[in-house]
């Protein structure tokens, strides 16, 4: 154990006298290395660059457990945003074509669908992507290595090729952005030989079939959800809630149309063990944590969407002392995204209580190049972030849950604005629409600042935008109604709220 | 010889309603929420209703269908049913109408069912099927209706339909023809091509939207013509005859960049819908408002003050019979905020007429709110104008053989770059609209778009990302 210590003190002197020797001569290979090709990483690299630094990106994707890969662009490119969303699309559609009946298309009644056709035609759009940000790369003048990035020390990275060609490379500043990938449970036997994850069902060459989703953060339903919409039977497996850290409510509402929408759930209810059958065909076993029984059903696919976590180990972090959050393996980071190693930054996916979304993925990777280049100081400000879940009924949000909002203000310190609204193009398809439903939480006064804003319906995505903006411009309760409302839309029920839940009202909302 | 009033049975209200569409319904509700005894007085159906956004409900539905294999979709031949859209839509606004007279007779609101007319009565009186009415508070929303050209101006004008007809057709016309190029003509013609009829569109100059900001005007102008609609620019319909069961269009074609002033005549035949769509003209038939010595503008609209105040006091008008905004919303807000100044005693409620957010429902939507880029550099000028621009395909069309663009512009003012205009056209663009309407309201600048963080993977993004 001494000599250990003793000889790492040596190694730490040594690399401090070739440290002190290169920042003497000022002669680095690179003003900027950036470790990861990703949403973030790609912003950081492109904007550096474009402020005069020198700057190499380094990417590379080790495959699944079952081998899948893919190019440079990170998970939203590849298996995430992207291909998620044009399925959801897909699946969209579907329910559409149901509804073209009632709006007086005359449609034959059997519709079926294809997965190869969706498959390769998502497949293709994100290789156009991938040979995009290539070209990006390469007109901005950063240099692109496919090559593992690992840390030497504070200004030293050590890439390697796929075919095991090593190579180093020095940099005044590195930024990690190596982003996450998908966790696989480590205490049920089978899992991982007979499981996929996010990583695998974007790039699969066949349909899934009939399909269990393990977990219900909003990768799991999101899969489920397009999955049930393109005509396969899923199931999804819930240990305990789903949406985790978000809004509760909205989290049921969206849950609810799930299952009314044909989507299976099994709640508290923990897989056990996954057998593969002489057919082919996987069987699983699990525990109905509620009545303690005992279940087992065959799938084709099983799909674990059970958390993301960074592959911090193959990095080389730990051997450079970085510190590290030990739950969750993420690097501890400070507002400006620096590490406990000076010269060392990281962000996105990475950053240890950072949100795992691209857009501020790209504004952080953004802001930091500025400061390393000097020419500002400004900090990435995480607060205000707005998101949406593509579920069959998207939900999009800003801002505190209602919970949240309760914990800091206290019940009586918020009054929250609420309707269950109509889409018009629900009305003559004949859909039910109890679950189309806006709340905006306030500020209890004579202000009412809005602290929270959450909406379940078509193009939530599209809607909350806009609202983001005024929620990040202080918008209070009167600013929303005194816009005029845009009529015949969805969004426009935001302006027009009015019923307080304090009120105990009934807060259905008739249209025209 | 004027009847004597104080033998005369008039009834007496606090507020009295003329019109029972979306202004005045709204002022009529919030005056009996306030505590008047209100009543409404309709000629026809209650209630405004927007029949047409399920048109173009039934028309994206179209453009789905095309889409449906790119997506893996597997489904034959589809036919589309204007019967059944028509029956499902007329049941739909019957639904609205009887929900409509639920909430007024919820509200205790007396319904007056019949044609009002002022009458020579010294304090502002109105009559309806032989009775009478009064109220120190009288307020005229009687709305507008398309114009129609008369048969001098254009023989055989009356062979067509106005959008009121549109919706009372029973089948889907083969060959159709829009005059106008205003959003209603945009609107129909758009509804029209999507839904299989072979549509023609004749407008008098060389693009539609005239009176919006440049870049939505050349866009949709452009955007029709893809999508199939025959346009016809710097035309106009001369004459209109009837030949066996169609109609048959003579069309003058005027070049103005040649230099002879020579027409070129045309004509388009087999025609089984000719839809003007020229622009609507102010409801005040029958009112008998020079009575009561209510102000009208030369084109008949009701003049009023920023409080909704006509020229004679005690009476009011809101919505499309006074020529401003004209929109369900608008109409809305404006009675609304009457009913507290009048029975609240909010002496200073008003709607703010800027800023009024709007969507034209196009082949891809349109969205825009504030001023064009045009009006920003001459009020000021030019210098002090900055514009944003971005156009993109939306990832919707990664998968399809059919395509169709998004474009966003953002025009800003002064050091601080205040946003005072945004215009859009693109998919998804009706709902994107109104949560920046709010901030924009609000008075957003260019540094807040960019202080916004994204939502990723959506189009709405490109706004708080433009460089």
């Amino acid at each position: 154990m001494a000599a250990l210590c003793r000889g790492r003190h040596r190694w730490k002197t040594y690399n401090f006298l070739k440290v002190l020797t290169r920042t003497l001569t000022g002669k680095y290979d690179y003003d900027l290395i950036v470790i990861g090709g990703g949403s973030g990483g790609l912003a950081c690299s492109k904007e550096a660059a474009q402020l005069g630094q020198k700057v190499a990106v380094l990417d590379y994707v080790e495959p699944s457990a079952i081998g899948t890969k893919w190019g440079l662009g990170g998970t939203c490119v590849n298996v995430g945003c992207i291909p998620k969303k044009l399925m959801h699309q897909a699946a969209l559609l579907g329910t559409a074509f149901k509804d073209a009946k009632k709006f007086g298309w005359q449609i034959p009644e059997a519709l079926s669908h294809d997965w190869s056709t969706m498959a390769g035609g998502v497949q293709n759009y994100i290789k156009s992507l991938n040979w995009g940000h290539r070209v990006q790369l390469n007109d901005k003048k950063v240099k692109y290595l496919n090559m593992k990035g690992s840390l030497v020390d504070e200004h030293t990275v050590k890439g390697l090729t796929k075919a095991g060609k090593e190579t180093t490379l020095t940099a005044k500043n590195i930024v990690i952005a190596t982003g996450g990938r998908p966790k696989y449970p480590t205490n049920i036997p089978g899992a991982m030989e007979h499981g996929i994850t996010s990583d695998d069902i974007f790039w699969l060459k066949k349909s899934p079939g009939k399909t269990l989703v393990v977990g219900a953060s909003y990768v799991g339903l999101e899969c489920a959800g397009f999955l049930t919409g393109i005509g396969l039977d899923t199931t999804i497996m819930v240990r305990s809630i789903a949406l985790r850290g978000f809004d509760q409510q909205m989290a049921g509402l969206v849950t609810e149309y799930m299952e009314a929408y044909g989507t299976k759930f099994a709640w508290k209810c923990l897989p056990r063990r996954i057998d593969k059958l002489s057919s082919g065909a996987l069987q699983v076993m699990w525990t109905d944590t509620h009545t303690g029984s005992e279940h087992q059903d065959t799938y084709d696919t099983v799909l674990w969407a059970v958390g993301r976590a960074p592959e911090t180990k193959a990095l080389g972090l730990v051997k450079l002392g970085m510190e590290l959050n030990k739950e969750t393996g993420k690097i501890i980071v400070g507002s400006d995204e620096s590490t406990s190693v000076p010269n060392i930054y990281a962000f996105g996916d990475i950053g240890e209580g950072r949100p795992e979304l691209t857009p501020t993925a790209i504004k952080a990777g953004r802001l930091l190049a500025r400061r390393l280049a000097g020419q500002s100081s400004q900090l990435m400000n995480y607060d205000n972030v707005p998101t949406t879940v593509f579920t069959p009924l998207e939900y999009g949000c800003v801002g505190l849950s209602e919970e949240d909002a309760e914990k800091r203000y206290g019940k009586d310190g918020i009054e929250v604005y609420h309707a269950f609204y109509k889409p018009l193009e629900f009305t003559v398809a004949e859909r039910d629409a109890s679950q189309c439903y806006l709340k905006v939480v306030c500020e209890r006064g004579e202000n009412q600042k809005i602290l929270g804003l959450h909406f379940t319906g078509p193009n939530a995505g599209e809607v909350t935008q806009g609202f983001a903006l005024g929620f990040q411009c202080g918008a209070t309760y009167w600013d929303l109604l005194n816009t005029v409302g845009i009529h015949p839309t969805c969004a426009e029920e935001v302006t027009k709220v009015h019923i307080t839940k304090r009120s105990g009202l009934d807060a259905t909302v008739t249209g025209c | 010889m004027a009847s004597d009033p104080s033998t005369e049975d008039i009834t007496r209200l606090d507020f009295l309603v003329i019109g029972g569409g979306s202004g005045g319904l709204a002022g009529a509700r919030r005056a009996a929420e306030l505590g008047a005894t209100t009543a409404v007085i309709e000629s026809h159906r209650l209630g405004g209703t927007c029949v047409s956004k399920v048109m173009w409900n039934a028309a994206v539905h179209a453009e789905y269908l095309h889409d449906h294999s790119d997506y893996g979709f597997e489904a034959g031949q589809v036919h589309f049913s204007w019967e059944t859209l028509k029956a499902k839509r007329d049941t739909y606004v019957s639904h609205l109408n009887r929900i409509y007279r639920n909430n007024l007779d919820k509200a205790k609101i007396q319904t007056i069912q019949g044609q009002a007319r002022f009458t020579n009565d010294p304090e502002p009186t109105v009559e309806v099927n032989g009775k009478k009415y009064t109220a120190p508070h009288i307020l005229i929303a009687t709305g507008g209706y398309p114009s129609v050209l008369s048969e001098e101006e254009v023989p055989g004008a009356g062979l067509g339909i106005t959008s009121d007809g549109f919706f009372e057709l029973e089948s889907l016309p083969k060959r159709s023809v829009v005059v106008g190029a205003g959003y209603i003509a945009v609107e129909m013609a758009g509804i029209l091509s999507t839904l299989g009829s072979k549509t023609s569109l004749v407008i008098r100059q060389t693009g539609v939207l005239r009176n919006f900001d440049s870049l939505i005007s050349t866009n949709c102008t452009k955007e029709l013509q893809n999508s199939g609609v025959d346009l016809w620019k710097n035309s106009q319909v001369t004459s209109v005859k009837k030949i066996d069961d169609s109609l048959e269009l003579t069309i003058a074609t005027r070049d103005p960049e040649k230099k002879n002033d020579e027409e070129k005549i045309s004509t388009i035949g087999q025609v089984d819908c000719l839809l003007w769509a020229i622009g609507r003209q102010p409801n005040t038939f029958g009112l008998n408002i020079g009575a009561i010595g209510v102000e009208t503008d030369d084109r008949g609209h009701i003049v009023v003050d920023e409080f909704q105040n006509t020229s004679r006091p005690g009476v009011y008008a809101v919505g499309d019979v006074c020529g401003k905004a004209l929109l369900t919303p608008v109409a809305i807000a404006a009675g609304r905020k009457l009913a507290h100044r009048l029975f609240e005693g909010k002496k200073d409620s008003k709607l703010d007429y800027s800023c009024i957010p709007t969507v034209v429902f196009s082949h891809p939507p349109i969205g825009t709110v504030g001023l064009t880029e045009e009006e920003a550099i001459k009020t000021r000028g030019k210098d002090n104008v900055k514009i944003y621009k971005t156009s993109f395909t939306p990832m919707y069309h990664a998968l399809t053989s059919r395509k169709s663009q998004c474009l966003m512009k953002l025009v800003c003012v002064g050091k601080e770059e205040k946003v005072v205009g945004l215009h859009m056209q693109g998919l998804g663009c009706d709902e994107m609209l109104q949560g920046f309407a709010v901030a924009i309201k609000m008075g957003a600048t260019k540094s807040d778009f960019d202080k916004t963080v994204a939502i990723h993977p959506t189009s709405s993004e490109e706004f708080v990302t433009m460089r």
